[in-house]
């Protein structure tokens, strides 16, 4: 292994476990939090950070480093569960129209090539009104032009393997079409399509934090990093941390992301 | 014809990111003339692709041990920028695919004025088809609007050697130029090879792994194994009278027309 | 060749593609014979549709019109999943033609019921030893890989093996070796070959009788001494002459 590929490997693992730590503060989220994220306190609004409360309290007097935690949570598994199903659903659409081809394909790249002709973001707001708000609705209304990138990724990857010779030979092996896609273009395109998966989370992780910001995502009170923002943006000038903080974990959190999805990639371009 | 155009001493070669006791060459030495024409012929990982990349002075390669001498200089005292310029002017190389040598989608016309022009050169149409023409491309005009991805891989690999003749090199090193064609182009090739060493009295050093095209063109003849010049000689003597078991075995299996 | 039996054989096959008005006819009328435990060299250079005529013969493609017949039994227009019951097919790419994921164990099972004794016996027969199975196509020489789809060839229990180029990609050192196994294979195993190659040379070596295929069309055909000693045609003259020899 040549040494760029070996600092490069360094860069996956250093983002890697940044990336895990987040996952884990997420996961254990309620067990760290110093207090109940949805607990208000008359006696306490708009406290500014101190021992007891470390990113200080917003204005019905909650706890905001236990909201912040509470939002990673949310943000996370929404993100994960999102990006998962997109993922799914696109690589299977993308495999099965690559491989048999004909007007089933035609219509579904068709479909994928209007979803991108608009802005994810501009679909999103739209379909999510129509489900009118609510973590799900927001899902689904980023799902819906989502899954169509896996699904040309997927397809593309098959096109250019369905003529390799080890598919003939499973052919005259006696193999099926599903064998064959779930036994052998599965397995060769997965890797491929999984690291554009996670190049996907920081992008979707923003828009999640967008629709809740407007209003499309979470129902209060559960917190969630882009409805922190747009309920503190009020008060914004009395008590700036109940803004910055949630605004922070956002960047930080995508940075990370997108910083392994990059580096991921390029390792894999050095081959 | 007595001046030496190449000469190869003691030179031992392995790849950067291998291991430092994994030689790809080993002690090879050799002398070329120009208007010579040497084919170093051994197995799939002998070290002969190697070797060329080593001269070549390409990237991954490494000169562990001797000296490689183009034109009286020293090669590997040379910096990027001479060397590229050596390469160029020089310096002429085939490589195996000969789709490499070309960018697939851009017409051949665009590509021959910036070649040429990177070399200070006029770009001279007629010229051009008249070397098309000494190699058997008879529809020269047509090649020229032609883009690389349209024509087959015998075409691409022909042109390959029209630019070779173009530049005029004083050596050619030809890695493997004929594995990627059919018998009746590959022969072709060859005899444009031969073509072009008997009007310029170019040196071509050229890398194979069919005895036989070696004995269709070479003067001399080198046989590596595992990283060693085991044999090497004039190719007539070669070819009577191997000394060694291996070249005797090389020859065994190239095939033979059976009669 | 009379008293043989004629195992597969094509009458008059058609084949274009493309669009309407720009349409290819690759293959013209192409009819040919495979005799049972004979090996039929196919010549011609790239373009000349030999490749198609296996894609057809194997069934990934569909004729436009003619007829394929197996031992007695037309099969025309059925797939690859059901004519690999009776031939297998040895590709150029030896690399391509297993699964760059799969070791060869797992690829070399994936036909129906191969047993591990079975398994073992195949490969010994193409010349390797066991331990290569666990191997990935990559970790293999290109002969090895080749020896190795011929094995996997053997286990699917078919009669006839289609060979496409299969030692263009070999150095000649592995060509040697290649084609020696598979004339040990006709020999020991009850199987006819087809074997595809522009290499007049090598087929002269190899083959009992000769196809040459000239742009669709069939120039000359008939036992391999005859077509060499005597072509009929202009075009096999000229690959006669082309071929490198010492």
């Amino acid at each position: 292994m040549s040494k760029r590929k070996k600092r490069q490997k360094i860069k996956i693992i250093i983002a890697t476990i940044f990336a895990l730590i987040v996952v884990v503060v997420g996961a254990l989220a309620n067990f760290i939090a110093p207090h109940d994220p949805n607990a208000t306190n008359a006696m306490l609004m708009r406290k500014a950070p101190s021992a007891e409360y470390l990113f200080g309290t917003d204005n019905m007097g909650r706890c905001v480093l236990s909201r912040v935690l509470d939002g990673a949570r949310i943000t996370l598994a929404s993100t994960f569960l999102l990006v998962a199903i997109s993922f799914l659903v696109g690589i299977i659409i993308g495999m099965l129209c690559g491989y048999y081809g004909g007007i089933v394909d035609t219509i579904l790249m068709r479909i994928a090539d209007l979803m991108l002709a608009f802005p994810q973001m501009v679909v999103a707001i739209a379909v999510a009104g129509i489900l009118g708000g609510g973590i799900f609705g927001a899902m689904i209304a980023l799902g819906i032009t989502m899954w169509t990138g896996f699904a040309r990724l997927a397809r593309s990857h098959t096109l250019s393997i369905k003529n390799e010779p080890y598919i003939t030979a499973a052919k005259l092996n006696g193999k099926n079409g599903m064998q064959i896609i779930f036994g052998h273009i599965f397995p060769n395109i997965v890797e491929n399509v999984l690291v554009n998966a996670l190049t996907q989370i920081g992008t979707t992780m923003i828009g999640l934090a967008g629709l809740s910001f407007l209003g499309l995502g979470v129902t209060a009170p559960q917190a969630e990093w882009g409805s922190m923002i747009s309920e503190g943006r009020a008060y914004l000038q009395l008590a700036p941390w109940v803004v910055i903080f949630p605004a922070i974990a956002i960047i930080i959190t995508i940075i990370i992301f997108n910083y392994l999805g990059d580096v991921v990639m390029e390792y894999r371009r050095m081959d | 014809m007595s001046e030496t155009v190449l000469e190869i001493k003691d030179l031992s070669v392995r790849y950067e990111d291998c291991d430092v006791e994994d030689l790809q060459v080993m002690d090879v030495s050799f002398e070329m003339k120009k208007g010579e024409i040497l084919c170093i012929v051994g197995e799939s990982g002998s070290g002969k692709s190697t070797l060329i990349k080593a001269i070549h002075g390409m990237d991954r390669t490494r000169v562990v041990n001797g000296t490689i001498e183009a034109f009286g200089k020293d090669m590997s005292g040379l910096s990027k920028k001479d060397r590229r310029t050596l390469m160029g002017t020089d310096i002429g190389l085939i490589p195996q695919n000969p789709y490499s040598s070309f960018n697939p989608i851009r017409r051949y016309e665009v590509q021959f004025k910036e070649a040429l022009s990177a070399q200070k050169m006029e770009y001279d149409k007629e010229k051009i088809l008249s070397v098309f023409e000494k190699i058997g491309l008879h529809d020269g005009e047509r090649i020229l609007k032609c883009r690389p991805y349209e024509l087959s891989g015998g075409m691409n690999q022909r042109i390959a050697i029209a630019v070779a003749f173009l530049f005029e090199p004083d050596l050619l090193m030809c890695d493997e130029p004929t594995s990627a064609l059919d018998v009746t182009t590959a022969g072709m090739v060859v005899d444009e090879l031969v073509k072009m060493k008997e009007e310029q009295n170019t040196a071509i050093l050229m890398v194979t792994h069919h005895l036989g095209i070696a004995a269709r063109m070479a003067d001399h003849i080198g046989i590596m194994k595992n990283g060693r010049m085991i044999e090497y000689g004039p190719a007539k003597q070669i070819l009577k009278n191997p000394q060694e078991e291996y070249s005797r075995k090389l020859m065994e299996d190239v095939p033979r027309l059976k009669r | 060749m009379n008293d043989r039996e004629i195992v597969l054989s094509g009458k008059e096959l058609h084949k274009s593609f493309g669009p309407k008005e720009n349409r290819r006819h690759i293959l013209k009328g192409v009819s040919f014979e495979l005799y049972s435990g004979e090996i039929l060299g196919i010549v011609g250079e790239s373009g000349s549709g030999k490749s198609t005529l296996l894609k057809l013969i194997c069934g990934i493609e569909k004729p436009d019109s003619g007829e394929l017949i197996h031992r007695g039994k037309e099969y025309t227009g059925i797939g690859p999943e059901k004519t690999g019951k009776f031939l297998q097919m040895i590709f150029q790419d030896a690399y391509g033609s297993f699964d760059p994921r799969m070791s060869m164990e797992k690829s070399l099972k994936e036909g129906v019921g191969v047993s591990e004794e079975e398994m073992v016996k195949v490969i010994e027969e193409v010349g390797l030893t066991k331990d290569l199975l666990s191997r990935r196509p990559r970790h293999l020489s290109g002969g090895q890989c080749q020896r190795m789809s011929v094995a996997r060839a053997l286990l699917g229990q078919a009669d006839i093996l289609m060979c496409d180029e299969v030692t263009s990609a070999l150095d000649v050192t592995s060509q040697a070796q290649v084609v020696k196994m598979i004339e040990d294979v006709r020999n020991k195993e009850d199987v006819s070959i087809l074997f595809v190659s522009h290499d007049l040379a090598l087929v002269s070596n190899l083959c009992d009788r000769v196809m040459v295929i000239k742009e669709g069309e069939v120039v000359d055909y008939g036992e391999t001494k005859t077509v060499i000693n005597n072509p009929t045609s202009e075009y096999t003259k000229k690959l006669l002459d082309s071929v490198i020899d010492i």
